[in-house]
């Protein structure tokens, strides 16, 4: 009996559903057979004939084959309505009688439009999928672009400043020496965290890796960030947090990371930058705000509209100051925050300088089952 | 320089093995190199260094399975070699016995604190030397009185509540090493709190405004993310 059941559930479901999927398109099924029988109820009240009740069960149908997934619950529906219209609404009332003239060619009207409408419907759905994928896919040749760039700049000053110490060991001071040893190891740097954003971009937008989430307390992934970024940088950072602790649901090892990325972003991109600030607060709609704000020259007024609009979008121009583009940075902390079902923002301070901001969900938020049940154990 | 101690590294690559050797003995070890775990096995019972460190992507075979066979017989120190993207990785090789990690990429002064704490710890077991003779724990303005049960900061009682003593006693005796939510959790308030993150992250919260000058700019007890915490090594 098990067997047979899961042979038909695999015939009629293309994919399997979660469970929350099956409660959702059940419902609807049962839902649209009530309505129906509610409405025909209501007709034979009023008087009406009974030729209406076919139709309206034939919309039911429709309606539930477009709106569930896979073929199967409108053919569930199908076989409910012949039976239902069969017992409860054609005379004999309450009693099944198949003999009647014509009940055949309802029935079968009904499994035709149950299973072209439920064709039709999957195909929109595939075409879906389709665009979706053809999206990703122009996503990803962005991404190679950028990755290109961005990989061949350092490992160019890399293998640059390497072999100038080695070819010139005694040429050059020992001053000089050190500073282009000095830039190797920084440019590795850069390196390594970019590796780390690029793996988080594909990770995330393959879909491929979920989420590891679970409740982290927010002061403790930024003051962690803060002291990651002190070992590599000098400008200050200040950081605030509110007297609440305030737990987040978060991967915290991306979080610490868009954290990073958005601090390297001020020394790599704001102009005359002193000072770093990142503080930490609790919307009044129940989202908890990180922000990091710098007292620099802010972001230019023409990029700031578009600044998270495309993926990628500074990689390809040239830097003035020929240093890095943060174009990879900035779209993992924006797959990352979205993947999170939080947004992200950024504005230029009055008192000078910018500030970017991301906000994440206080409650654990239902986006399809992604992430749920990934509590890490530590 | 007299030598402080004998490492075996096991690490395949050999890039990052000869550069780990060569911070160890400019700081006076000695170091033993080896790039599988076959020989790591054999190399452990015939030399019995006084600390490992263990890369867990090793070409024969897995490093927690080294680090396993290794426990069976001795408790000498561990320290384990991950990758960054896998806390999951390092709770179990912490869970496994091993001492400490440390993660790719890692600085030389990293490297050089996890080896000094480790070793420490080993030759006086579970504690600091200070601790076992003063019955005190000083770290800059902490001051940590195991006899009193108090917790001082820059000279005053810091009021900590008992499992807050408990959780920053504990940290102490091990400072400057990682200890796993989980441990925690287990040592202040038994087996049946276990996977209950939540009342450690609302007690370390509570500490952390006890103590720290800004919570978020921690000075003593740090946040090892998806691992534990660590306390500050003693002055």
């Amino acid at each position: 009996m098990k067997d047979v059941l899961r042979y038909l559930r695999d015939a009629l479901i293309p994919r399997r559903q979660s469970r929350g999927e099956i409660v959702r398109d059940l419902g609807i099924t049962l839902a649209l057979l009530a309505a129906a029988a509610l409405l025909c109820a209501g007709l034979n009240v009023v008087g009406e004939s009974d030729s209406a009740v076919p139709l309206v069960f034939v919309l039911a149908v429709l309606l539930t084959a477009r709106f569930t997934d896979g073929y199967f619950y409108g053919l569930f529906a199908t076989i409910a309505s012949v039976f239902g219209v069969n017992y409860a609404f054609t005379y004999p009332y309450f009693e099944f009688n198949f003999s009647l003239t014509g009940y055949p060619l309802t029935t079968v009207t009904m499994f035709a439009v149950s299973l072209v409408v439920g064709m039709l419907t999957e195909q929109v759905k595939r075409q879906s999928r389709i665009q979706a994928e053809a999206e990703r896919e122009k996503m990803k040749a962005n991404l190679l672009r950028s990755v290109s760039h961005d990989l061949r700049t350092p490992l160019t000053a890399i293998i640059g400043s390497s072999t100038v110490v080695l070819e010139h060991y005694d040429a050059l001071s020992d001053e000089e020496k050190k500073e282009l040893v000095w830039q190797v190891r920084d440019d590795a740097q850069g390196l390594v965290r970019l590796v780390e954003n690029i793996l988080s971009i594909t990770r995330i937008n393959d879909g491929a890796v979920q989420l590891k989430k679970s409740p982290e307390a927010a002061e403790e992934i930024a003051a962690e960030a803060v002291n990651k970024f002190r070992k590599n940088h000098t400008m200050p950072v200040r950081v605030c947090v509110p007297d609440e602790l305030l737990m987040v649901p978060m991967d915290a090892m991306l979080i610490e990371q868009v954290l990073g990325n958005l601090m390297e972003n001020v020394v790599i991109h704001a102009r005359d930058a002193t000072a770093i600030e990142l503080s930490i607060s609790c919307t009044r709609d129940g989202q908890v705000r990180f922000c990091v704000e710098d007292d620099g020259r802010g972001i230019d007024a023409e990029i700031l509209p578009r600044l998270f609009e495309e993926l990628f979008p500074h990689a390809q121009e040239a830097n003035a100051d020929g240093r890095r583009s943060m174009g990879i940075g900035l779209s993992a902390c924006m797959s990352i925050v979205k993947a999170h079902g939080g947004h992200m923002y950024a504005e230029n301070r009055q008192q000078g300088g910018a500030r970017v901001c991301f906000e994440l969900p206080l409650e654990e938020v239902n986006d399809g089952g992604e992430g749920q049940g990934a509590d890490r154990r530590g | 320089m007299a030598v402080k101690g004998k490492v075996l590294i096991v690490e395949d690559d050999r890039a990052i093995s000869n550069f780990i050797r060569r911070v160890l003995e400019a700081n006076g070890y000695e170091a033993l190199m080896v790039n599988t775990g076959r020989e790591a096995n054999s190399m452990l019972s015939s030399h019995c260094p006084d600390l490992v460190i263990l890369d867990l992507g090793l070409p024969d075979m897995d490093g927690m399975e080294v680090l396993r066979s290794l426990r069976r017989w001795s408790l000498m120190p561990v320290v384990v070699v991950s990758a960054r993207t896998d806390e999951r990785e390092k709770v179990s090789a912490l869970d496994a016995g091993a001492d400490d990690y440390i993660t790719k990429p890692f600085g030389t002064s990293e490297l050089l604190a996890r080896i000094r704490t480790a070793i420490r710890h080993t030759r006086t077991t579970g504690g600091s030397e200070t601790i076992a003779r003063s019955s005190r724990f000083t770290a800059r303005g902490l001051v940590i009185d195991y006899d009193k049960y108090r917790v001082y900061i820059d000279g005053r009682d810091a009021n900590l509540t008992q499992n807050e003593f408990k959780l920053v006693a504990l940290l102490g005796r091990y400072a400057g090493r990682v200890l796993t939510y989980d441990y925690l959790i287990r040592e202040i308030w038994g087996p049946n709190k276990a996977y209950d993150n939540q009342i450690l992250r609302v007690n370390m919260a509570n500490i952390r405004r006890k103590i720290e000058k800004n919570p978020g700019e921690p000075e003593y007890i740090f946040t090892e993310v998806g691992v534990g915490y660590r306390m500050i090594e003693a002055d």
